[in-house]
């Protein structure tokens, strides 16, 4: 076998890292040239159409060629980042011919090609100071009636029954303004962007 | 500390994207909970690259004429990078009941599928998730000192803790448990001093048949035990 094949794993993340960082393509044709027709026997195989198998390979490439900078050598190797990429390209292939409308997307399950792939997977441990900031901003926007049961709750510490107490009203009258207000809010965060 | 994982099985369906979308969902949301199973997951992507993309000796590539390499390089070098179009913004909060939950990444991803809430009797909520597919993806929220009345399973339901702990007659589940109970398993799930968030799906049947997993027949033997 020759030394410098892209299936030797070094070798083609070194091909990866200079199509992203300086559009190299020789390098992005020898990555084509050892993926593309893998792909395409693969994808044949599949789908039992050429056209598609022949779009498969197409996309899956271009994705290759246009998003390299997001390869990280430290997650694995150039073959299974392309397999990632493929996989997905697949499996919306197989979702837009159902023509269903609900069905669930590939970058929502396996964020491959996301640019900040990591942000939230950080944020999962991070904790929620940023997130009460940003929830303080929107209380505000709150009637004083609802704002004044969620301070008490969320701020507070009190419970439903010592916020009727307190404020001597019914429980259910704290019990819908709280459900109105998170509601209110879930709306805010929803639309703040 | 998770006890209970899905199967190699399971891991290896996901990984091709061959499980319903609603096991889709609960195995992808204990991945983000579950560093093991996260580190096995990259193992068996490694293992169904190198399967797709084999070596060169073992596996001769035909030459297919239809593949017009220089036409199709071209056509790449020509193409415009896609814009991000219809990506909606993550989501990480979920709130119910007073309570404030932050939601693991592919839940958060796909926040936009979660519906209202709505009260069952017993301490109970439910909210559906609309991932399409045959099978019913809910979350199911139990309040503190909730129980279900015993109960059998029609088809395989599976349950990811995602914040809190539950019981029933055999175990204890906390965050990140994933359990797969079958029609023959009675149980009666309850919640003691503490509430319990979970996802719930029931399963269909699985494809071993078919795409990507088939690439993993000669290994079975290590996948499929």
């Amino acid at each position: 076998m020759p030394p410098a094949q892209p299936d030797n794993a070094e070798h083609a993340a070194e091909l990866l890292a200079k199509v992203a960082s300086e559009q190299s393509r020789a390098a992005f044709s020898e990555l084509f040239r050892y993926f593309a027709p893998r792909l395409q026997a693969y994808a044949t195989r599949q789908f039992g159409n050429e056209q598609t198998a022949m779009d498969l390979v197409q996309e899956t490439m271009s994705n290759v060629w246009h998003k390299a900078h997001l390869f990280k050598p430290d997650r694995g190797s150039a073959a299974t980042w392309i397999f990632t990429i493929a996989r997905n390209i697949r499996f919306d292939f197989l979702r837009k011919n159902k023509h269903r409308q609900y069905d669930l997307s590939a970058d929502d399950l396996w964020p491959v090609l996301a640019e900040t792939n990591d942000s939230l997977d950080d944020d999962y441990a991070l904790d929620d100071d940023l997130l009460l900031q940003q929830l303080s901003v929107f209380c505000e926007q709150l009637p004083n009636a609802q704002r004044t049961v969620i301070e008490l709750i969320y701020i507070e510490g009190k419970s439903q029954q010592e916020v009727a107490d307190a404020l001597q009203i019914p429980l259910g009258t704290v019990k819908s303004r709280t459900r109105l207000a998170l509601q209110k809010l879930k709306e805010l965060i929803k639309h703040d962007d | 500390m998770i006890k209970f994982h899905p199967s190699e099985q399971h891991l290896v369906l996901y990984t091709a994207g061959e499980l319903s979308p609603a096991m889709l969902m609960m195995v992808g949301t204990h991945v983000d909970m579950c560093s093991h199973c996260q580190a096995h997951v990259r193992d068996i992507e490694q293992q169904l690259a190198r399967k797709l993309f084999g070596d060169v000796e073992k596996q001769p590539v035909e030459r297919n004429s239809s593949l017009d390499e220089q036409a199709m390089l071209q056509a790449i070098f020509n193409s415009q990078p896609a814009t991000e179009t219809g990506v909606v913004a993550a989501n990480d909060s979920l709130y119910l009941e007073g309570n404030h939950f932050k939601l693991p990444a592919t839940l958060a991803r796909n926040s936009h599928r979660i519906g209202d809430w709505s009260r069952l009797p017993g301490k109970l909520w439910r909210a559906p998730v609309t991932v399409g597919g045959e099978e019913m993806l809910n979350f199911i929220y139990m309040a503190e000192n909730a129980s279900l009345p015993e109960h059998t399973h029609k088809g395989n339901e599976a349950t990811l803790v995602v914040n809190g702990v539950f019981n029933d007659e055999n175990n204890e589940y906390r965050d990140g448990d994933f359990v797969l109970l079958d029609n023959h398993h009675k149980h009666s799930p309850a919640t003691q001093n503490e509430d319990c968030l979970t996802l719930a799906a029931l399963e269909g049947p699985l494809h071993f048949t078919s795409g990507l997993s088939r690439l993993l027949n000669p290994f079975s033997s290590l996948f499929f035990k």
